[in-house]
C-alpha cells in the first residue's frame, strides 16, 4: 500500500475511535439538566412517554471500555494500522509456511521412506499406504473410480486386475504415473463392416468368451494387421501400451459392439503426467497403495 | 473554561431521525472507506505479468460459457493462504492470475473442488464425457450435466465483437488476433469452449516461473 494510502487508513482509524471514545466517556459524563419530576424534559405521545436521565449501568459500561481496549491492542499487534506491521510481525504468507512446516514436519519421516525403501516394505506402511489413498481418492479416482476399478466410458484401466497395458511392476506403475502414457491404436474404419465384426469374434474367442465359429475362423484370416502391434500370439506389447487381446481384462468393454467401436474408430486414450502435480514420493506412495490393492484383490 | 460541546449540540440529532441516519451511515461507511477503497484503487493498478497473453479466442468464448452456465456457484477459483488448500490445489491464487478475467471467477462457495489450478489434471477426453455427464465417471458427483454445450456452436463474428470491446478496456488484442478468431472457433461447440478454458486454469494464465 503507497504512504498516501496508508495515512489514508490511518487517519479514518483515528476519526473512528477518536469519535466514539469521545462519545463514550463525554457522553457518560455530560451534565443534562432534569426537570423535578427527574425527567429530561422530552416527552412522547402527549406525554404518556417522559425520558428518563439514568447513568450508563455497569454492564454496558464494562464491556465497551473492554472493546475499545481489544481493538487497540489488535492495531499494536497486528497489521491494520495503515502499513503499520504490528509489533507480531503476523503476515498471512508467514502463517502460510509455519503451518507447512509443521505439516511437513509430520509428513516428512514417512516420505522419507517412501522415497527410499522399497515398494515390498511400503506395501507394509500402514502411514505409507494411507497418505497413497488420500492421493490416489484426490488426483486418481476421477477416472479410476475410487477403487482403481476403472472406467470404460473413457477407457481408464482397471488397476486391481492385474493386467496391464504398460506393464505392471512397480517401476512401470511410477513410470505411467510420472510422465502420463498415450493410447495409440488407429481406427480400421477402412476394413469394413463385415471384417471388423469377424475380428471383433475373433478376438473374444482368443480370451475364452462366447463367439460366432465361422466369423470368428474368418477374423483370424487378417489379425495379421493387428498383430504388428498386439503380437502374433496376441499378447500385446508393454512398450507401445499394446493390450493383450487374450486375458479377460479391457479398458473399453469387451461385447461385441463395445470390440467393434474401438476397432473401428481406434482408441486414444490418454493419460496425463502428474510430475508436475505430485513428487517422487507421494507418486511412490501411490504406487505401494495400488500394488498392495491388487494383491488383496487377487488373493480374494 | 466551558467544554464547549454541551448536550443541547445533540438535542438537533435527537429530533430529526433524518440527521440520526445519515450521520450513522457516516459513521459505519468509515469502515468501508478505510477497507474498501485503497484495495479497490490499488487492484485497478495490477498489471498483467510482462509475457502473459490476454484469453485466446475459444478460451475466452469457453469463459464465457463457464459465467453463462453458472459454474462459480459451485466452483471457485482461488486457493487460499491456508496449508490444506495449497496442499490439495497448488501454490495459492495471485491477484495476476485473473488480471484478464472481467469479472474474476474467484466465487465464494465450493459445492465442487476449486478450479483454479486444474488445467491438465484431466485428459480433455475427461473434461467432455464429465460434463456431458458426470455421474458417468465418477458415480458419487452431485454435478448436474451440462448435455447441451455439445449442440452449439460458437460464432466467430460474436467472439470478434468481444474481443473488440475487450481491447477498448485495455486487453492487449491486436488487429491480428481478432482476425484470427474466426478460424480459432471455426466449428467449436461450446463444450470444446469450455474445455478448452478449462484446461488453460492455472497454466495460460500464470507465468512459467511463477508456476515453479
Amino acid at each position: 500500500m503507497s504512504t498516501g494510502w496508508s495515512l489514508w487508513v490511518m487517519g479514518l482509524v483515528v476519526l473512528n475511535i477518536g469519535i466514539t471514545l469521545f462519545l463514550f466517556f463525554w457522553g457518560t459524563r455530560v451534565s443534562i439538566p432534569t426537570e423535578k419530576d427527574g425527567t429530561s424534559g422530552h416527552i412522547w405521545a402527549h406525554g404518556v412517554l417522559r425520558e428518563g436521565v439514568r447513568k450508563v449501568p455497569v454492564w454496558w459500561y464494562v464491556p465497551s471500555v473492554c472493546v475499545f481496549i481489544i481493538s487497540i491492542t489488535y492495531l499494536v499487534l497486528y497489521p491494520g494500522f495503515g502499513n503499520n506491521p504490528g509489533t507480531l510481525g503476523w503476515t498471512s504468507q508467514g502463517e502460510l509456511e509455519r503451518d507447512i512446516a509443521v505439516n511437513d514436519a509430520l509428513l516428512d519421516p514417512i516420505m522419507q521412506r517412501a522415497e527410499t525403501q522399497s515398494f515390498k516394505s511400503l506395501s507394509q506402511d500402514p502411514q505409507a499406504l494411507h497418505i497413497g489413498h488420500r492421493l490416489f481418492q484426490d488426483n486418481c479416482a476421477a477416472c479410476h473410480g475410487r477403487d482403481g476399478l476403472g472406467n470404460k466410458v473413457i477407457g481408464a484401466p482397471n488397476l486391481l486386475d492385474g493386467a496391464s497395458l504398460f506393464g505392471g511392476s512397480a517401476e512401470d506403475i511410477v513410470k505411467s504415473i510420472r510422465d502420463g502414457r498415450n493410447g495409440v491404436m488407429p481406427g480400421w474404419e477402412a476394413l469394413g463392416y463385415g471384417k471388423v465384426k469377424n475380428l471383433a469374434h475373433y478376438i473374444r474367442r482368443l480370451s475364452g468368451e462366447s463367439a460366432d465359429g465361422p466369423s470368428a475362423n474368418a477374423g483370424e484370416n487378417y489379425f495379421g494387421t493387428c498383430a504388428a502391434c498386439h503380437g502374433a500370439d496376441a499378447k500385446g506389447n508393454k512398450a507401445l501400451g499394446a493390450p493383450n487381446l487374450t486375458d479377460n481384462a479391457s479398458l473399453y468393454g469387451n461385447s461385441i459392439e463395445e470390440l467393434m467401436t474401438t476397432i473401428d474408430k481406434g482408441r486414444q486414450g490418454y493419460m496425463p503426467a502428474w510430475k508436475d502435480r505430485l513428487s517422487n514420493a507421494e507418486i511412490r506412495v501411490i504406487t505401494a497403495w495400488i500394488l498392495g490393492n491388487e494383491t488383496a484383490s487377487a488373493g480374494k | 473554561m466551558k467544554f464547549p460541546i454541551r448536550y443541547e449540540h445533540f438535542e438537533a440529532i435527537e429530533k430529526r431521525a433524518w440527521l440520526l441516519g445519515v450521520l450513522t451511515a457516516v459513521m459505519i461507511s468509515i469502515g468501508g472507506l478505510a477497507e474498501i477503497t485503497p484495495l479497490f484503487i490499488e487492484a485497478n493498478k495490477v498489471q498483467p505479468s510482462e509475457g502473459l497473453k490476454p484469453y485466446s479466442p475459444l478460451r475466452l468464448a469457453g469463459r464465457d460459457v463457464y459465467v453463462r452456465e453458472g459454474c462459480y456457484l459451485c466452483h471457485s477459483q482461488m486457493i487460499r493462504h491456508q496449508r490444506f488448500e495449497t496442499q490439495r490445489y497448488g501454490e495459492f491464487s495471485a491477484a495476476s492470475d485473473s488480471v484478464y478475467d472481467r469479472p474474476f471467477q474467484w466465487g465464494s462457495k465450493r459445492t465442487g473442488p476449486d478450479l483454479a489450478r486444474v488445467g491438465g489434471k484431466y485428459s480433455d477426453e475427461w473434461q467432455h464425457r464429465h460434463l456431458e455427464n458426470p455421474q458417468q465417471l465418477v458415480p458419487e458427483s452431485n454435478m448436474p450435466p451440462y448435455p447441451w454445450l455439445t449442440k452449439k456452436k460458437i460464432s466467430g463474428a460474436d467472439i470478434q465483437a468481444r474481443m473488440r470491446v475487450l481491447r477498448i478496456l485495455g486487453d492487449p488484442y491486436s488487429e491480428a488476433d481478432i482476425e484470427s478468431a474466426l478460424a480459432a472457433v471455426d466449428g467449436k461447440t461450446e463444450m470444446d469452449a469450455l474445455v478448452a478454458y478449462l484446461q488453460g486454469l492455472g497454466i495460460d494464465n500464470v507465468l512459467p516461473k511463477a508456476k515453479q
